[in-house]
């Protein structure tokens, strides 16, 4: 008997809102569908109206976890646009807070498959020692979610001689303790039970479906937009890109504890070496007519801004392609000829973040359940023709 | 695969102190370097409007009030503001600055909203740049 | 005096009052130390540590409002929670706490109530399958099919072990099977595998995490549960509670020796024990994940049910040698 269950738009497992439509025969899953665009916060297009400057306040939203990876992603590819060269120490300090992002959010990831698994033990200690991470960048930056730390031209916050006394000090704490969760993670059997060998992902499959991030590395390719496309100041460090061979979601947690080491190895060095000089240099409030495609690797994959400027104060496109974007199609395949129960852990192994990758306008005729695509050209003339006269207003009391 | 490799880390933090801080009963610290919600210090503020063009949420408004007098006013609407504190590195006299608030929930958004009415700071200051 | 005596018994002791403080106690011990296990608080502030929580949730969830879906059987919607009360505080009087004398049987301690007292322990289960079956949901139906799957896993282990001591002491009685325990200690260490493998069933039947299946939260909402709300769920969760003291109460006859003592001393002994075997139920939540359904089955029958066939050797082995 093959019946529909509706996984979502509303659903606990999804932390925000997603469609997944799941064929089932008795526990098996035949077939999968995702249905995206409940979360379209027209990002984008909000973006053509603001400055080079508040744009990078604005990328920061795009996503909560990976707050970093978006405004640096933006940040490089606007200094590139205004032809800056940002100091050595800014680098060092963007990476530094990049790698701590990904620790934070690593640990995020490893408590919430616990949690998915119904591990709640371990989802509650990972956490726990996640706090580490999240008073460090706090401390650094100010804020513990949205750090706001990059500008155009560099960072804005420096680094004093007790933050990297203190960063390095927990360092040792949270390489005992990621120690740990490795060997508990691979060791307790119920937990092993619930990942091994479930969501199967072949080499061929990740590089076909155009998988990103941990999901494609843990199939076994060894790709990192770090290595293969060093920006800031990664061609300085020495790290190593975590592959494994296992190709299921036990190997996508053991690839992201990995990665957890590398960053601690990473952060290590950059504190030691981290050089002297100006943060930040003084940016244009204009750039050039041009345009660049700025790539980084974000804990969850390869983030990839497109930006397109027309000598004003404003960004005339930006496109944003999130790293949860590209692992949609690899998810389908996974969730295949799967169990029901595992459907939480498989969508949550590639990490989704799933208004970030919010970005195609679908419109659906309710009566005839036809789809339509529609491009941006048309969209906008579709609402010039419903609101013709409209301008931006500004002094509207806000709360309307 | 060990059986219960757990169980002794759970059974050492049995008798310890938990981890959770027992929140709105006792107060937490933030660090120095916290981004509260702006302010502005009005006997520095020159009106050059930096803070108003660059704040990415709108939540800066700058009037004229005595246009011969030199009067301003600037509001804050706190409720629209994301803390991010470009206000701040934007201001050439720091004159606007973060606190540390951070409970600063509300029933009504209003409520939040600041605003001063001041004369405009005299004083040329020296090009002085936050970074 | 015999009415007076039977009111008691209804409504006070063992009857329905102390049934509720008691299952909301141990859910508080319970929660509390699953808290303190993961280094978390538990409840705090409805009286002293968070002690009256569970009351106060009992009734908010009382007082909330109750739906019923459109499309659920109605009646059996309604009937299910107060009829699967009043099935385990039934099993709750089979306890032989105080309410037995060894000498004589008694309408609560006769020979045979071992059985009656599973038998009734089993009935709950189905109460869960039925409540998901009736509320029509999508997920209750996958919730109730999963409790049924459930059920074919643990429940030959669970009677196996459960009655091996029974073999032992030769006796249906849980009163006289506890008295031979308490003559004979060195017995009851006979019993070892068979007290974990109960341990582990337990744990499936009352599904808590490993085998919290039927209403895994992340995979199928609610499970069962889903449509219940208000004063059903309210008892439903009462329900479980006092699921678990009977369970842990059982357990505890069995296999540790019951609760001597006449009314006081039996009703300390009650609580010590029962205490004490919901810890290891609780450590048991916190070690483990949830597993797969189709995992409880090949793990029930490839370990639990072999290893209770062995207890069940050992006894009658051990059985052999003492007489
Ligand atoms: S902190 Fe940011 S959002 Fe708030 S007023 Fe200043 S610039 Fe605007
Ligand atoms: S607060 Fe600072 S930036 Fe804003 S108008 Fe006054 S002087 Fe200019």
């Amino acid at each position: 008997m093959n019946f529909q269950i509706p996984i979502g738009p509303q659903h606990p497992a999804l932390k925000e809102p997603i469609g997944l439509r799941i064929t089932v025969e008795g526990e098996i899953i035949r077939d999968a569908d995702i249905r995206l665009g409940y979360n379209h916060r027209g990002i984008e297009k909000l973006a053509e109206q603001k400055t080079w400057i508040q744009n990078v306040y604005l990328t920061e939203r795009i996503c909560g976890i990976c707050s970093h990876s978006h405004t640096t992603c933006y940040v490089q590819g606007v200094e590139k646009l205004m032809e800056l060269e940002t100091p050595k120490r800014g680098l060092y300090i963007r990476m530094l807070i990049s790698e701590l992002e990904r620790i934070h959010s690593h640990l995020l990831w490893l408590g919430v498959a616990g949690h998915e698994a119904g591990f709640d033990s371990f989802f509650m200690y990972v956490w726990r020692d996640r706090e580490i991470v999240m008073d460090i960048l706090e401390t650094i930056s100010g804020n513990r979610v949205h750090y706001a730390i990059n500008t155009i031209g560099g960072v804005r916050r420096d680094l004093d001689e007790l933050q990297v006394k203190r960063i390095l000090d927990s360092l040792e704490v949270l390489r005992r303790r990621s120690q740990y969760y490795l060997n508990l993670g691979t060791t307790e059997p119920s937990f092993v039970a619930r990942l091994a060998r479930v969501g199967y992902l072949s080499r061929e499959d990740a590089l076909s479906l155009c998988a990103v991030g941990p999901t494609l590395r843990a199939s076994g390719v060894p790709m990192d937009v770090r290595k293969d496309d060093p920006y800031a100041a990664y061609d300085e460090v020495p790290f190593e890109v975590c592959t494994a061979g296992t190709c299921d979601v036990l190997g996508r947690t053991v690839v992201r504890i990995k990665e957890l080491f590398q960053s601690y190895n990473i952060i290590e060095y950059l504190m030691k070496n981290l050089p002297t000089g100006p943060i930040a240099v003084r940016a244009p409030r204009r750039a050039k007519p041009n345009e660049v495609v700025s790539r980084y690797e974000a804990p969850r994959g390869e983030n990839l801004h497109y930006i397109k400027s027309n000598g004003s104060d404003k960004p005339e496109r930006l496109k944003v392609r999130a790293p949860t974007l590209g692992n949609y199609a690899a998810t389908i395949k996974m969730l295949k000829n799967g169990f029901i129960a595992d459907v939480p852990l498989i969508f949550a192994a590639i990490d989704p973040c799933i208004c970030c990758a919010e970005r195609a306008v679908a419109l659906i005729d309710a009566r005839t359940g036809q789809e339509k695509i529609m491009s941006l050209k048309s969209l906008k003339e579709l609402s010039l023709k419903v609101s013709p006269t409209t301008t931006r207003k500004r002094e509207i009391e806000w709360p309307l | 695969m060990k059986i219960g490799v757990f169980i002794p880390e759970l059974i050492r933090h049995l008798f310890r102190t938990p981890a959770t801080v027992d929140y709105p009963f006792k107060k937490l610290e933030v660090p120095k370097s916290f981004r509260g919600s702006p302010y502005l210090q009005p006997e520095l503020c020159i009106v050059c409007r930096a803070c108003e063009r660059d704040c990415p949420a709108e939540a800066i408004e700058i009037n004229t009030v005595k246009e011969e007098e030199k009067i301003f006013s600037l509001v804050i609407y706190n409720d629209r503001c994301i803390h991010c504190a470009q206000c701040v590195d934007s201001c050439p006299t720091k004159a606007m600055q973060m606190d540390e608030k951070f409970e600063i929930s509300n029933f009504n958004r209003h409520n939040l909203k600041m605003d001063w009415e001041f004369v405009r700071a005299a004083v040329k200051p020296k090009a002085e740049n936050k970074s | 005096m015999a009415t007076v005596n039977t009111l008691i018994y209804l409504i006070i002791y063992p009857g329905l009052l102390f049934i509720f403080l008691y299952s909301t106690f141990v859910e508080w011990y319970d929660r509390k130390l699953y808290a303190r296990l993961q280094n978390r608080m538990g409840p705090t502030h409805t009286g002293p540590s968070g002690l009256l929580q569970p009351i106060a949730d009992f009734f908010k969830l009382m007082a909330k409002e109750d739906i019923t879906p459109e499309r659920a059987d109605k009646t059996m919607f309604a009937a299910l929670p107060p009829f699967g009360l009043a099935i385990v505080s039934t099993a709750m009087l089979l306890l032989p706490v105080w309410n037995y004398s060894l000498e004589q049987s008694s309408l609560t301690s006769f020979n045979g109530d071992i059985i009656v007292l599973l038998y009734l322990l089993s009935l709950p289960t189905f109460i869960f399958f039925l409540a998901g079956w009736s509320s029509t949901n999508l997920f209750s139906t996958i919730g109730g099919a999963r409790v049924l799957t459930m059920l074919f896993g643990y429940e030959v282990p669970l009677f196996l072990a459960v009655l091996s001591p029974a073999v032992l002491a030769d006796s249906w009685r849980l009163a006289e099977i506890a008295a031979f325990y308490r003559q004979q200690p060195a017995l009851a260490l006979v019993n070892l595998l068979g007290f974990i493998i109960a341990l582990i069933c337990v744990q499936a039947k009352l599904e808590r995490t490993p085998f919290d299946i039927p209403h895994a939260e992340t995979e199928i909402v609610g499970g069962t549960f889903t449509e219940y709300s208000g004063k059903k769920l309210a008892v439903f969760r009462l329900m479980l509670d006092v699921e678990m003291v009977v369970a842990a109460g059982l357990i505890a006859t069995v296999f540790l020796g019951g609760f001597p003592g006449g009314p006081i001393l039996g009703l300390i002994n009650f609580i010590i024990k029962t205490l004490l075997v919901v810890f290891f139920l609780s450590l048991i939540r916190a070690t483990t994940s949830r597993i797969r359904v189709d995992q409880v089955v090949s793990f029930a029958w490839k370990y639990l049910a072999p290893l209770a066939v062995l207890q069940l050797l050992i006894v009658i082995i051990v059985k052999g040698l003492i007489s």
